[in-house]
Formats: C-alpha cells, structure tokens, sequence
C-alpha cells in the first residue's frame, strides 16, 4: 500500500505540485480583496456580507482569472501543435487582435451590445483571420521558425492599427480602452468567460489527435486521422478561447506562448500527457501575476495583463534567444551533413 | 492481396504516373526501385491514400480504397515515410500507443496495451521506451517508428527509402528487421530502396519503374540483371555473383585507369 502511494507520487509529483500550488493560489486570489469582511472567521459565523461578497465579486473574478488563462495556454498548445511551430499562439499571429477588431465592429453596425453578441462577432474574426494567417504561413515555407512570431505580432499590429482607425473614425476610441487592456477588475461583465469551459472540454477530447497532427500530415493521414478537419476543429477552439476571454478581460498577452512552451520542457509534447497540467500551469501563473498586480500598489491595483506583459516578456524573450541559439545549432549541423 | 489498376496521376500536364497496374504478391519483401522521379514514393502515397489519383483503382483485399472509410484502410495499410520530426519531444511508448489511433480512437484499452507491449519488445526498445524520439540515434528512431507501425496491426506494411540517413550496419539491421516481418509476422511488406545491392540482397520480388511507369516486376533473379537494370537507370552496370547472390558494381570499371 505504501509502496502504490510512493509509485503514484513519483509518477505524478509534478502534478500533485502545480494542483496543489493551484489550491493555495485559488484560496489567496479569493482571500485578498479591498474589503476585509472575507474571511474564515465570518465565512464559517455565517456572515451575511462575507458571503455576498465572496459570491458576487471574489469567485466571479477568480473563475474569469482561472478560466481564461487555462483557456489561452490550451489555445497556444493546440496553435503549436497544429502548425508544429512552438513560437505560435493567439497573441503572436494576429488572433487576439482579429477578436477585438470584431468587437468593434460588432459596436459600431450594432451598439452597444450585450457581451455574447460581441463574442460571436470576436469568434468570426478570429477564426477567419487565424485561418488566413495559417495558410499564408504554411504556403511562406519559413525556415527559420522564430521569424513566425515576429511576423505574427506584426500582422496583429497592422489589425490594432485598423481597429484604431475604425475606433476613431467612428467614436469608439472610449470602448475600445474599456475593453482593449486586460483586467479582472470589471465586476459582472465576467459572464462570457464561462464559454470557455466548451473548448476545455473539447480540447482533452481531441488531446490524442492535437498530437498526433503535431507528427505532421502524412503522419497523421498514415493513422486514419483526417487532417484538415482535426484542424479545422483545433482553430475554432482558439478562436472561441480568444474571443471569450477577451471580450471578458481584455488581452492577456503571452500567456498562450510561454505556458505551452514552459510545460513541454518537462512534460514533452504529448498533449494527452500534458493537456491538464497546461491548464492548471495557465491558471497558477495568471493568479500569481493577479495577486501582485493586487498587492503591490494596494488597496489600488494594476493591470494584471501589464504584470503579465513584464514577468512574461522577460520569460518570451528567453525562449526566443533560445529559439535564435537553437536555429542557429541546426543550421550548422545541416551544413556540416 | 493489393492490387493496383490503371492508376494516373498527374501534377499538371506532368505525368507521374501513367497507367500503372500491377498486383503484390502476399507475404513476401518487394522492393520498389528507379531512378529519382520514377514515381515511386507518389506510388506508395496512392496505394495509401496519401495522395489522390486522377483515375483508375487501388484495391486491398477485393475492397476499392475509395470506397473505403479513412480509419478502415488505417487499419489495412500503414505508410512510414522519410520525415524528419525535428525537435518534436515525444516519447517513444507514446509514439508506439499513437500506432492503436485506428483501432482505439486514442483510448487504450487492454488489447492495445498489449499490442504495443508486443511491438516494443519485438523492436527491442524496452530500456529506450522512455526517451524522446528527438535524443535517439538514427537507427534506434527508425525502430520506434517501425514499432508504431507494427502497433498499428497492418497486414501491409509501406517503407519509403528507410535506408535514408542510416549507415550500413543500420542499414543491414533495417533490412533483417523487414526480413523478420515477414518471415515472422508474415506481413506483406513494400519497400522504396535506392541502392539496389539490398534490393537484391533482401527482396523476394522487384519492381522496376522508369517515368511513371512500372517497366519490370518479376522475383528478384529475373529483375537484377544487366539488361533490365541498364535501362531503368541509364547506367552501365556490372553485376557479379558473389556466394550465390548478385551484386550490382556502379563504378566505371575504366575509370581510374583513365585517371591514372
């Protein structure tokens, strides 16, 4: 008996530790706030006002923190794996973008709309704009994939400009704030985050076929897969993911990038092994980043996706001189051959 | 049994494959040779639906492939092609597990463990079925690949040019390996090889195609010979027998005279 516990322990220590950190993190998220009625004492007393609060503001804002942050970096493993680059994800090829020049239109042909009409408009544009870049990318044939990224965040730069010109032209340049810099400060308009819960769901379905597409196409044809539309499938999961979560809390950058990326270093690049610690990695790192952007400047707080823009630029930029180093070693074992 | 009728296909004007029709015989290594751009490796990518052909039929087991499902002919055939997964951090039990994709849908159940449990120790990769495809060595790659295949349970078994990149004691392990698949799991195995020496060393029958077209098909005695080769690569060849068995020399038997 002890010895099945010591086996399960060693098999799964990595993800006994990020569950658990993701418990501790869940409690600390749900504990820390500007008011200090939450706590165990009044929960277990029965206090009316602790419980009001923890139910309409702490685990709304918790579950928009966990779900979409396991939503992106799930999205960014599926884009990696479906294009069998590792510096692909939402952020870095125009998808996030693409939602929000959705959302913008979706506000100036409609109105003001409720956040499920703007999510529907957000998923179209996400979907058709990832598809188109995917394609280009495919038919590019670059041999450097490092440059992917770069022309991915270029590609979204020129989508954020033209949503700026509509934004302006149009009086919109006040929404477009409102919603374009990440934040889960915005108490009931989290309602569109639980769309997320469908691609996670789909996504551990799909896991043997993300990776089995992550082999290449004749790969996966030689298997009785049927490419394109495991891959069709893998876009809208992205596109929904983008969409949702940043119609409810704006861009958070990078999050799909360098959680992926992070968990295969000691996972691999099976996703039906690694699918459920990406998750959870996901949500301990945007808790981690949303419980200093709370703290630091408290009772004030910052933007978590600026907290998020600096821990993982730094961690981004690493895996890219990584990238250039690692390029670099192939080309020169290629030329040696 | 895997026959093939009148099969064109065509990349714009250019035909790769002309009207080609033959059978494989069953249980048995044939080999596939010619010169680059016969159409070999677009050949093996029809037969295994890889690739879609303009007209005529590929059947296995009297059944047409197009009328066929995508899983039933997974099931039936299985393809390992010359790709380089670089930098792709798989483990080698999990690509073997990836081989039951047809029968389990990604879900194993007993029958699948098993079979890949049987492939792995038949491919001798027990103490490696933990590392990644990516930190083997070329040979040991090329047997976890071939695991995965014979964890897939395919009466036919497609290599194409599985000698790529290996050096000759590999090469020659390959080799018995294909041997023992159908001497010992009697498969029907189809290879694409370049150099013809193992082609005569280690196939029963051979195919010979030039343009498109399957120019000879016959046991490997009849094919390896001065006349039929020198056309199929337009080459000058010389073909000696050596303990029994026939070796084809490439070299111009003038050449360093000349030189000297």
């Amino acid at each position: 008996m002890r010895d099945k516990i010591k086996n399960l322990i060693k098999l799964y220590w990595k993800r006994i530790l990020i569950i658990g950190a993701f418990v501790i993190l869940t409690i600390i998220s749900l504990a820390i706030g500007a008011l200090d009625v939450v706590n165990f004492k009044d929960l277990f007393a029965g206090n009316e006002l602790s419980w009001k609060i923890l139910w309409t503001s702490r685990v709304p804002r918790t579950l928009a923190i966990i779900l979409s942050a396991s939503g992106l970096s799930v999205a960014g493993l599926i884009m990696q794996s479906i294009s069998r680059n590792k510096f692909m994800s939402p952020s870095t090829s125009g998808t996030t973008d693409a939602a929000a020049l959705g959302v913008i239109i979706a506000f100036i042909a409609l109105g003001d709309q409720p956040g499920i009409i703007q999510t529907i408009f957000a998923f179209l544009f996400a979907l058709i704009s990832t598809m188109a870049f995917m394609s280009v990318i495919k038919r590019l044939k670059i041999r450097e994939i490092v440059y992917i990224p770069l022309i991915g965040i270029m590609y979204g730069g020129l989508i954020a400009a033209f949503t700026q010109i509509l934004a302006y032209r149009f009086e919109a340049l006040q929404m477009m704030q409102a919603i374009g810099l990440g934040g889960f400060a915005k108490i009931g308009s989290f309602a569109t985050v639980y769309i997320i819960v469908v691609p996670l769901i789909l996504s551990v379905i799909y896991s043997s076929r993300f990776s089995i597409i992550g082999m290449g196409e004749d790969f996966s044809k030689n298997l009785g897969l049927r490419y394109n539309r495991v891959v069709f499938v893998g876009l809208l999961l992205i596109a929904l993911v983008s969409a949702s979560s940043f119609v409810a809390v704006g861009q958070l950058p990078f999050i799909g990038l360098i959680i992926p990326n992070m968990t295969a270093s000691f996972y691999g690049d099976n996703l039906k092994r690694s699918i459920i610690d990406v998750m959870f990695f996901g949500a301990d790192f945007v808790l981690i980043c949303d419980i200093l952007s709370r703290v630091i400047i408290a009772p004030f707080e910052i933007s978590v996706s600026l907290t998020i823009s600096i821990i993982g630029g730094i961690i981004f930029v690493i895996y890219m001189i990584g990238g250039i180093r690692h390029g670099k070693q192939s080309q020169r074992a290629a030329q040696r051959k | 049994m895997i026959e093939i009728k009148n099969i064109t296909q065509a990349y714009g004007r250019n035909k790769v494959l002309d009207d080609v029709s033959f059978a494989i015989h069953d249980s048995a290594v044939t080999a596939l040779i010619g010169a680059n751009g016969a159409g070999k490796s677009t050949l093996l990518g029809v037969i295994t639906r890889l690739i879609p052909y303009i007209s005529g039929e590929v059947y296995i087991d009297e059944h047409e492939i197009k009328s066929m499902k995508t899983k039933e002919v997974a099931k039936k055939v299985a393809i390992l092609k010359q790709t380089h997964h670089l930098g792709v951090r798989v483990a080698v039990q999990d690509l073997v597990e990836f081989g039951r994709f047809p029968h389990c849908g990604g879900r194993l159940m007993d029958i699948d463990r098993q079979k890949v449990e049987e492939s792995i120790s038949f491919m001798d990769l027990d103490n490696i079925r933990d590392r990644y495809i990516d930190e083997l060595s070329g040979g040991q790659r090329q047997r976890a690949f071939i695991a995965m295949i014979l964890a897939q349970d395919t009466p036919y078994i497609f290599l194409d040019e599985p000698l790529n990149n290996l050096d000759i004691r590999y090469s020659v392990e390959m080799m018995k390996i294909v041997r023992s698949l159908v001497q010992d799991l009697h498969k029907t195995v189809i290879v694409v090889l370049h150099d013809i020496n193992f082609a005569a060393a280690y196939a029963d029958y051979v195919v010979t195609m030039q343009d498109g077209k399957i120019v000879s098909h016959g046991k490997v005695d009849e094919i390896i010979t001065k006349n039929k080769l020198d056309g199929i690569f337009d080459y000058d060849f010389n073909i000696i027998e050596h303990q029994g068995r026939k070796v084809c020399l490439y070299f111009d038997s003038n050449e360093k005279d000349s030189l000297a």
